[in-house]
């Protein structure tokens, strides 16, 4: 039972991470309807500037977080200027394949910075597990927990009480009636990426102390938050959340009951069973087209 | 007058180019006969995408998993049963082909993200079975000692007539995806292609015309499978993986999906660029995904879109 409780907060934890990801994932999807392949070395990005933050520039932890913070923000502004601006109106297809340009680009790029060795993230806490309610839990997967809640909360505040989240949403529906209606739809999609961006950046602060940090943890990121997405169904903002969370406790219980090996394909065998057996997701819309 | 010496100077440039290509084994390196001899196969590879990517319009990722399937499928005869090659790559372009089938069926009713994280999905389990099935794949060691393809007496165990074997497949398969899309079946690809309801609504059964560019491109992806298995006599999971299914992805935008020129210019390119560019080392994965940005915000159609776009230019300047 005790082993149990483990596994679930540990699963909720890495669940929180996934759906961190898929929601910035959903976020960019709404508003201008690309897969962004690139989603996951946004996270690493965030983890490496987070290690320079703290230990190249030796700041204290908390300043180096609003650090990155800062940095993410630009980074997303930057990203978006540079691929998805000139390639607006261009077919979908076109612009996807850039972004799996940028997820190389991203990639090879930090392994020429920083190198191919793991580097090590410094952490607010101590490693070793403390006992609450008879579980053994490490700090830090607490304050995963805590952090990605309240960040949740945070976004469901923005979208349902500010002009500017509404503004967001009305974009993801109809950009050309959002325009009539005098949205500054560019300044809107920017926006969108530059929270995308911060997304990823807070996912890349709260998993970097968990694992080391490298240049090959975007790949298996993007794989995690495709699959939250698409248990939530594609475009849902609290199915990407609840997929994600899914999807990190699944894991953890897979691994630990079942075998290892289920752990790495359990993603990809969810989502086809999910795709053959709901497409919609748990929250999607039913998919039709527009003629 | 012009136009018979125009059709004199295009049967020249084509015999001039059918000669290098006859010739290339001859005249290089064993390096570059081997680099030859990968283009082939990759070029196979590419105009079986092109049929699901470029001609039907259909994102999928999944067709490095087909390569794989042939790939294993024709080694494994090989190895195990000692089955000759030229049994083994029908059985290998069937394997694919029914697998193309079983999986065509559900995922095609998907749409543009679902079908391709769906794909891509189909991909990495078969990589992990390739790698992880220990008993039947040899797991990460892979399977060497596949036998060379016989003819009578002749064996085509060197990568010079190695190189004829697949310019003959090749030429093969070129013929056949021509015969296609210039017919009855290649025009439905590209109404599905165009607009899906539409053609729905003209009585086009769009599910069964998807399908079969499935199949079709599953059934490109077993042969070129069985050619690389038998060509380097050693095949391991690696070679299956999603870098790999990037690889072609780019193979065929950066030649020109929708084109058979498109796709074996891109095969071959790939294959030969990242030689060329070896001195860059490091910095090479860099500089290609930097050139793919720039390539799709600037020619976006690929360098058959390109040259068609200059051709179309000069002809409207006189």
């Amino acid at each position: 039972m005790q082993h149990l409780g483990q596994m679930l907060a540990n699963g909720l934890a890495m669940g929180c991470i996934y759906a961190l990801v898929a929601l910035g994932f959903v976020l960019v999807y709404r508003a201008v309807a690309v897969i962004n392949f690139a989603q996951g070395e946004f996270v690493m990005i965030s983890a490496f500037f987070g290690v320079m933050a703290a230990t190249l520039l030796r700041l204290p932890l908390a300043l180096s977080y609003f650090v990155v913070f800062l940095a993410m923000a630009a980074f997303g502004f930057i990203i978006q200027r540079l691929t998805y601006y000139p390639l607006r109106g261009k077919p979908h297809l076109t612009v996807v394949i850039c972004t799996v340009g940028l997820h190389i680009v991203l990639k090879n790029g930090a392994r020429l910075l920083w190198g191919p060795y793991p580097l090590s993230f410094p952490s607010f806490f101590r490693r070793e597990p403390m006992e609450v309610m008879g579980i053994l839990i490490v700090p830090q997967t607490l304050f995963i927990i805590g952090v990605t809640g309240s960040l949740f909360f945070l976004f469901y505040l923005f979208f349902k009480k500010t002009m500017m989240g509404y503004m967001m949403q009305a974009t993801a529906q109809d950009p050309e009636a959002a325009r009539l209606m005098g949205i500054r739809v560019d300044r809107i999609i920017a926006l969108t990426f530059v929270l995308n961006s911060l997304l990823a950046g807070a996912a890349g602060l709260l998993l970097g102390p968990i694992f080391l940090v490298t240049t090959d943890m975007g790949g298996a990121v993007l794989i995690k938050a495709f699959c939250a997405t698409i248990i939530g169904g594609f475009g849902s903002v609290p199915g990407a959340v609840v997929g994600g969370v899914f999807l990190g406790i699944v894991e953890i219980l897979a691994a630990g009951y079942v075998s290892t090996f289920f752990k790495d394909g359990l993603a990809f065998g969810v989502i086809i069973l999910i795709l053959l057996l709901a497409p919609q997701g748990i929250f999607g819309e039913k998919v039709a087209e527009r003629a | 007058m012009k136009d018979r010496m125009k059709s004199y100077s295009q049967a020249l440039w084509i015999s001039i180019g059918s000669m290098i290509i006859l010739l290339f084994p001859l005249i290089v390196s064993q390096y570059y006969q081997q680099l030859g001899c990968v283009a082939g196969v990759y070029a196979i590879l590419v105009l079986g995408y092109d049929f699901i990517l470029g001609r039907a319009g259909q994102f999928s990722l999944g067709h490095i998993a087909f390569f794989g399937i042939g790939a294993y499928t024709s080694a494994l005869l090989s190895v195990n049963w000692s089955v000759p090659f030229w049994l083994a790559l029908p059985a290998a372009a069937l394997a694919s082909s029914l697998f193309g089938l079983f999986i065509g069926v559900p995922v095609l009713r998907l749409r543009g993200p679902y079908l391709a994280i769906a794909t891509l999905g189909f991909a990495e389990i078969v990589r992990l079975i390739l790698s992880r099935w220990d008993r039947v794949t040899r797991g990460v060691d892979g399977i060497a000692g596949i036998k060379a393809p016989t003819i009578g007496p002749l064996i085509f165990d060197n990568t010079v007539s190695f190189y004829y074997i697949i310019l003959f497949f090749l030429v093969l398969m070129i013929f056949i995806a021509e015969r296609i899309h210039r017919g009855k079946y290649g025009r439905l690809l590209m109404a599905i292609r165009e607009n899906e309801l539409a053609a729905e609504v003209m009585g086009i059964d769009t599910s069964k015309g998807k399908i079969m560019a499935f199949v079709l491109s599953a059934l490109y992806a077993g042969v070129a499978g069985s050619l690389y298995a038998h060509l380097f006599s050693y095949i391991s999971p690696e070679t299956f993986d999603i870098e790999h299914a990037i690889v072609i992805l780019y193979m065929l935008i950066i030649g020109g999906s929708g084109s058979t020129a498109g796709a074996i210019l891109g095969a071959v390119l790939l294959t030969f660029l990242p030689e060329w560019l070896r001195f860059l080392k490091d910095y090479y994965l860099l500089l290609y995904g930097i050139g793919i940005i720039l390539m799709m915000i600037f020619m976006p159609y690929g360098i058959i879109g390109l040259i068609r776009q200059l051709r179309l230019q000069v002809f409207s300047n006189h």
